[in-house]
């Protein structure tokens, strides 16, 4: 009953002083709507993160797929030669990861390391054997999610370069390429050792150039079919399969699919799935700093928000310094007139959250139709469209937090109401 | 009340507003208290209403001593026990006649339907029937003491305290106040102590305490009017 009358009480001061109220509110809901708005933009920045992640490149800073199977040995002992724990029979395999619901494409996919050589220098690389058809599927995807923005279409073609190469072809990182002083067109030397021990040696032809922004990448990475890779190791194994799924956000439910299939009871070779973000370390890494960024700012807009209603509320109490004499001399204890600011904040709190989230569904719109064109991000070479994510996700921490905070803004006032004498105050204008 | 002082500031500039005082209210009693502008009547009251602290001497209240109390542990036997009706009436000025009236009960926890029983008989008998749904900006002051009256008395207290409850008022208006309470007076037999410099106000009453610098100078008792 008294808590109810001094909410009552609380509304009904927010009204008579409505401008101060809506100045307030207009602060708080703007702290909201930027906040809803920088986390709609983290949607969009980890989506398009993991995106790349799953779509360009081929370790693990990218191009992981959005999940890859492997033997379960291969992550569990060290191999005696190339692809001891190898995938043999990949044809029939993929043809049963195809037959998994959601699943578009298989890749397979040869990881194997050796001496380049120009003839007269040579140098190591980390080499990944590649079926540059079936990689398309890759771009493809990349195209359907991101239909609305330009298209990157340099890795598109390099694989139809890598595939249309004669016969061993091969596509360097541009460092490496440099290092050589290799061009397309190139011949070039690929040594590396055989199952059997042996050393082998495998002449390629360069296809063409990646430029890839990670410097490590770009000097030691180097792409070639699965055919010259294994004709390198003299094996018919692949090192592992990637999957490509219609959707990302179905990697999970197609993980158990995709498991239960390829290790039914009764097969011998135990297969081991693992999805992109188990495979993504420079993801996770990305991630985690923006995280901090965006936390960084959050502090800021919330502290913002808090400045701004703690000045309100303590504008508030020095106006009503007589109303609050009144009311301890009627014998109302100071926890109670307390109470009454502390509601002034949540209200204030409740109107900004509402406010809030109408200014943020405003400016999204307002963003999300500009087609506002952005610099290419670190990696690509293309533009893209600004875009804010709903992010619904973030709203509820985002109120609690602008509650808290406007609320806590009215919990200042307990210690100006306890220091003010009442006879003082009841004679104060 | 005992031997009371209260000091403001300190060292040469200290002003003695009350000086070893001793003063008693019996139930029933209506005293006034009397005196020239800055004479200590205000410090008085305030004292005997719990929302100011001596400097020496004991209050007791209801038996109850309040010496050692401090003023939010005084909150529940203002609450309870004493009514206060101020100079500037100090409605809440976003609560309506009646929501002022029932204030106080609200925090004594008592339930609903005696809550709005008490407050209607009030208003009904200070006869503002008609003003509850206004809020004190829409009323006239004879009407504001009326309800800051209401709602000192709403509660029951074992005292009403009233400092210069009329200063504010002209005096007809003044003239209805101080009739209205010395018929509460005598109908419902609270206690009352006001404080007033205005004579006609004075001579009203039987019961007169005469203050000057702080000190109690002569107290009198007339017969009743
Ligand atoms: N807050 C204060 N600080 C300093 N001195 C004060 C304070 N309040 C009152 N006094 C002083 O105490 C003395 C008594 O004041 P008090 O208000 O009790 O007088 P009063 O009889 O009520 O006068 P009035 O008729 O003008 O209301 C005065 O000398 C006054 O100046
Ligand atoms: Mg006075």
């Amino acid at each position: 009953m008294n808590t109810i009358k001094l909410a009552i009480i609380a509304l009904r001061n927010l009204k008579r002083n409505s401008r101060r109220t809506v100045i307030t509110v207009l602060v708080s809901s703007a702290g909201f709507a930027a906040l809803a708005i920088v986390g709609g933009y983290m949607d969009f920045t980890f989506s398009g993160l993991q995106e790349m992640t799953i779509c360009r490149g081929f370790s693990s800073s990218g191009g992981t797929g959005h999940l890859q199977v492997f033997r379960k040995e291969a992550s569990q002992k060290e191999e005696h030669y190339p692809l001891e724990y190898g995938i043999a029979d990949y044809d029939e395999l993929q043809r049963k990861l195809m037959s998994v619901g959601d699943v578009d494409a298989t890749l397979p996919r040869i990881e194997f390391t050796g001496m380049i050589s120009n003839g007269e220098k040579s140098t190591s690389f980390l080499g990944v054997g590649v079926n540059p058809a079936k990689e398309l599927m890759l771009t493809k995807y990349w195209d359907t999610i991101y239909s609305g923005s330009k298209k990157n279409t340099s890795q598109e073609l390099m694989f139809r370069k890598l595939a249309m190469a004669s016969s061993n072809g091969v596509l360097l990182g541009a460092g490496m390429a440099k290092a050589l002083g290799a061009d397309v067109g190139s011949s070039l030397m690929l040594m590396g050792t055989t199952v059997d021990g042996a050393v082998n040696v495998v002449d390629v032809t360069v296809a063409g150039i990646m430029n890839n922004t990670m410097k490590t990448i770009d000097k030691y990475y180097l792409v070639t079919g699965t055919a010259t890779a294994q004709n390198l190791m003299q094996t018919d194994k692949v090192s592992k399969i990637l999957l490509v799924l219609n959707e990302t956000k179905k990697t999970n439910h197609v993980l158990s699919a995709v498991s239960s299939k390829i290790n039914a009871p009764g097969t011998t070779v135990k297969y081991a799935v693992t999805p992109w973000y188990d495979l993504a370390e420079y993801y996770h890494s990305v991630k985690d700093a923006y995280r901090i960024i965006f936390g960084f700012t959050g502090i800021i807009v919330i502290l913002i928000v808090f400045l701004s209603a703690a000045n309100t509320m303590l504008m508030s109490t020095m106006e009503r310094v007589r109303e609050i004499g009144t009311l301890k001399a009627v014998g109302i204890s100071n926890k109670w007139i307390s109470l009454m600011f502390l509601y002034e904040g949540f209200f204030i709190g409740v109107m900004s959250i509402a406010g809030g989230i109408l200014f943020k569904e405003i400016f999204t719109i307002i963003i999300n139709t500009g087609n506002f064109e952005m610099p290419p991000p670190p990696g690509m070479t293309s533009t893209y469209f600004l875009r804010i994510y709903p992010a619904i996700h973030f709203l509820p921490w985002i109120s609690l937090l602008l509650l808290f905070s406007t609320t806590c803004s009215g919990f200042l006032t307990m210690f100006k109401i306890r220091k003010l004498s009442i006879v003082n105050s009841l004679t104060h204008v | 009340m005992v031997d009371v002082s209260r000091y403001y500031g300190t060292g040469e500039g200290r002003i003695t507003a009350l000086s070893h005082v001793d003063f008693d209210v019996k139930a029933g009693d209506f005293t006034v208290i009397a005196g020239l502008s800055g004479s200590g009547k205000s410090t008085l009251l305030h004292l005997l209403g719990c929302i100011d602290k001596q400097d020496d001497g004991r209050i007791i209240i209801d038996g109850t001593d309040t010496t050692m109390m401090s003023l939010e542990e005084l909150a529940p036997i203002r609450l309870e026990k004493i009514g206060f009706v101020f100079q500037s009436f100090n409605l809440v000025p976003v609560l309506t006649a009646y929501e002022n009236v029932e204030l106080p009960l609200l925090f004594k926890g008592l339930d609903k339907h005696t809550i709005k029983a008490r407050v209607g008989d009030i208003l009904d008998e200070l006869g503002l029937n008609e003003r509850k749904k206004h809020y004190p900006r829409e009323m006239s002051g004879g009407q504001q003491q009326r309800v800051a009256i209401a709602r000192a008395l709403v509660t029951k207290p074992s005292l009403i305290l009233a400092d210069e409850p009329t200063a504010n008022l002209d005096s007809q208006t003044g003239t209805s106040i101080i009739d209205l309470l010395i018929d509460l007076n005598i109908k419902k037999g609270v206690s009352l102590v006001l404080s007033s410099h205005d004579s006609v106000v004075v001579d009203r009453i039987s019961n007169i305490v005469y203050i000057s610098d702080g000190s109690i100078k002569k107290a009198s008792r007339k017969n009743p009017p």
